[in-house]
């Protein structure tokens, strides 16, 4: 009678040999293709990982979050106070990344979860905003002249390690990283009846609360976890790249990444924010190395999210599952249409 | 004494200048259904929305099962027995019809796998489980309906507030839905029930309370509330026709 509850993103369940080649590509990937190809690797790991955490609260708890970016930042300084203001090792400023962006998380959701729409969107990107002013204002956090950080043998786990601290390192603990982020994704809000309670909360927050949902508490819990996963992106990336400064870990541009690459893969999906989260990292990546060119890709994504929001609401991934319904379309290019007077 | 499963006690709700509800105090008895009527905007709604704890009484008293439970938030008297529906529908569009049942959250100690085997238990019951994994949004605004009550069901209430369960749905629908009032109602769930039509109300309820301007205004039976001056008045609006009972 009970089998297991359907979830409402499946994994592609078959062939299974499938997933097992890509476990395969996945490990070997730096050991086949170099130093190179393990920069472009990590990266696009790390953007997926950090779209993910987006949906987390934006796509699964409909909450726009536009100050998602901070967090990344938090951590990142997090680690690079702990290493290049204290002489830590890595391990502790990880450690950091999580304990202070959990508290600053908690902080904030107080007061800005009791919002909604538009205006939490706002308050959280004003939160942002004052996190990377206050940046660069602080001596903690070297101010405007930003921390480097270490990467010696021992400044991992405070004994020198067998290995180099350099790509390779980085491309594994982005992938075990990401890999954890999807885990924890889909056991929580695929799998777990947690994941039934926020989508119950974003479709209809009041009918939630009357079925017993404490909608307050669980907003909370699915915002502080996506800070918190950000976070720990921000710290291995402040040591990936060895210099943070706040203009750059705690540019609006971080935000709005992940915004643009779950809203294009698709919202509230496990799949969507690692299809999105690869086509926008690859298009700005590979534009840049081979076309010289750093800014060509934003007309492209501008022109991307555009034919999304219009012809596919549901992403990437709506394509791919051909939920794209020709009657919607049809109603939205006709409401635009009708916005702009066209028709 | 009687056994009263609900009690409020001069409970008052305003919005600015306006009094929606003028110090109600109103009894529903465990095992009753209990019928509220009254003109569009007389404070019904409302009454619901402050028993539930959706709005914060501005005086006033509720007791639910022996407890005072004034003020208390939504969810937390949800827990504690109290089912509510809202007026206008409100599935979880995106979810399925099994996920919007699982969604609902107890804290009885159940585990995973009688929560699933309740939820079937529910569907099969108003006979929607052959829906069970289609998304919400695309059923029709009955099965809707019937959806709504089959999560408040999840919540093992005590009691069980209504608001319309009947409206905009078709006759067969309409009867489906009573007979299951009834028989849930036969196995000791209360219900209190808003509902604008009459003969509906008739074969309904054990008791009606009428609301008129946000005071409570009469209460007994229906052949009782029906004959009463004040709501003969509310209804037609102080005209003295002959007939004995409210426009149906
Ligand atoms: N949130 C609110 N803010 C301001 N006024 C409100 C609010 N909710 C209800 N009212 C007002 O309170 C009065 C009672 O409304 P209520 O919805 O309780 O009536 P009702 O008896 O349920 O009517 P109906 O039969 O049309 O559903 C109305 O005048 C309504 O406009
Ligand atoms: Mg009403």
């Amino acid at each position: 009678m009970s089998g297991p509850v359907p979830s409402l993103d499946r994994l592609p369940g078959e062939p299974r040999y499938w997933y097992a080649g890509l476990a395969v590509l996945l490990v070997a990937w730096p050991l086949l293709f170099g130093a190179f190809w393990a920069r472009i690797g990590l990266g696009a790991l790390m953007w997926i990982g950090l779209a993910q955490s987006w949906n987390m609260i934006g796509g699964y708890a409909g909450y726009l979050d536009f100050g998602h970016g901070a967090y990344f930042g938090i951590g990142a300084f997090a680690a690079a106070v702990a290493m290049a203001q204290f002489g830590y090792p890595f391990l502790v400023g990880f450690g950091l990344a999580i304990l202070v962006s959990t508290v600053v998380a908690y902080l904030v959701a107080v007061p800005t979860l009791r919002l909604t729409g538009a205006y939490f969107a706002i308050a959280t990107w004003a939160f942002a905003e004052s996190i990377k002013q206050a940046a660069l204002v602080t001596g903690i956090t070297g101010g405007t002249f930003g921390l480097s950080l270490p990467r010696s043998p021992e400044t991992f786990i405070g004994v020198p390690v067998p290995f180099e601290i350099a790509e390779t390192f980085f491309y594994y603990a982005m992938l075990v990283l990401c890999l954890a982020t999807m885990a924890l994704t889909y056991y929580l809000f695929e799998r777990h009846e947690f994941g039934y309670r926020v989508k119950a909360l974003r479709d209809d927050q009041d009918a939630a609360e009357s079925l017993g949902i404490d909608t307050t508490r669980v907003k909370r819990q699915v915002y502080v976890l996506s800070c918190v996963v950000a976070a720990v992106f921000g710290s291995v990336h402040a040591w990936y790249i060895v210099y943070v400064h706040p203009n750059d870990v705690l540019a609006p541009i971080i935000t709005d990444r992940m915004v643009i690459m779950a809203l294009l893969g698709g919202l509230g999906t496990l799949t969507g924010p690692i299809a999105g989260g690869l086509l926008v990292f690859l298009l700005e990546r590979l534009s840049s190395v081979f076309l010289g060119s750093t800014t060509f890709y934003l007309p492209l994504i501008g022109i991307l999210i555009m034919v999304t929001v219009l012809f596919a609401p549901s992403g990437i991934i709506g394509i791919l599952r051909g939920e794209v319904d020709r009657d919607d379309v049809r109603k939205n290019v006709k409401e635009l249409g009708e916005k702009f007077d066209l028709l | 004494m009687t056994d009263d499963i609900l009690r409020t006690t001069d409970l008052t709700k305003r919005f600015g200048a306006l009094t929606a509800n003028d110090e109600i105090s109103i009894s529903v008895e465990r095992g009753e259904i209990r019928g509220i009527i009254g003109p569009n905007g007389s404070g019904k709604t409302t009454f619901f929305n402050t028993v539930t704890g959706f709005y914060q009484p501005d005086g006033g008293s509720v007791h639910f099962d022996g407890e005072e439970v004034t003020g208390w938030e939504p969810y937390r008297l949800a827990r504690r027995g109290l089912g509510r529906t809202f007026q206008i529908v409100s599935p979880f569009k995106n979810m399925t019809v099994r996920q919007n049942m699982l969604a609902v959250q107890t804290d009885d100690g159940r585990s995973r796998e009688e929560k699933r085997d309740r939820a079937e238990e529910i569907l099969e019951f108003l006979e929607i489980d052959h829906i069970a994994d289609n998304e919400a949004r695309g059923m029709s605004g009955g099965q809707q309906k019937l959806l709504e009550l089959g999560r408040v069901l999840m919540l093992d209430p005590e009691l069980v507030m209504l608001d319309e369960p009947a409206a905009g749905v078709n006759p067969a629908l309409e009867l489906r839905i009573m007979d299951h009032i009834h028989e849930l109602n036969d196995e000791g769930t209360t219900f209190v029930v808003i509902e604008h039509d009459m003969h509906v109300m008739k074969t309904l309820a054990d008791s009606v309370s009428v609301f008129d301007s946000g005071s409570h205004i009469a209460q007994g039976d229906f052949e009782e509330v029906s004959q009463d001056d004040a709501v003969r008045e509310a209804y037609l609006g102080g005209t003295t026709a002959e007939d004995d009972e409210v426009p149906i």
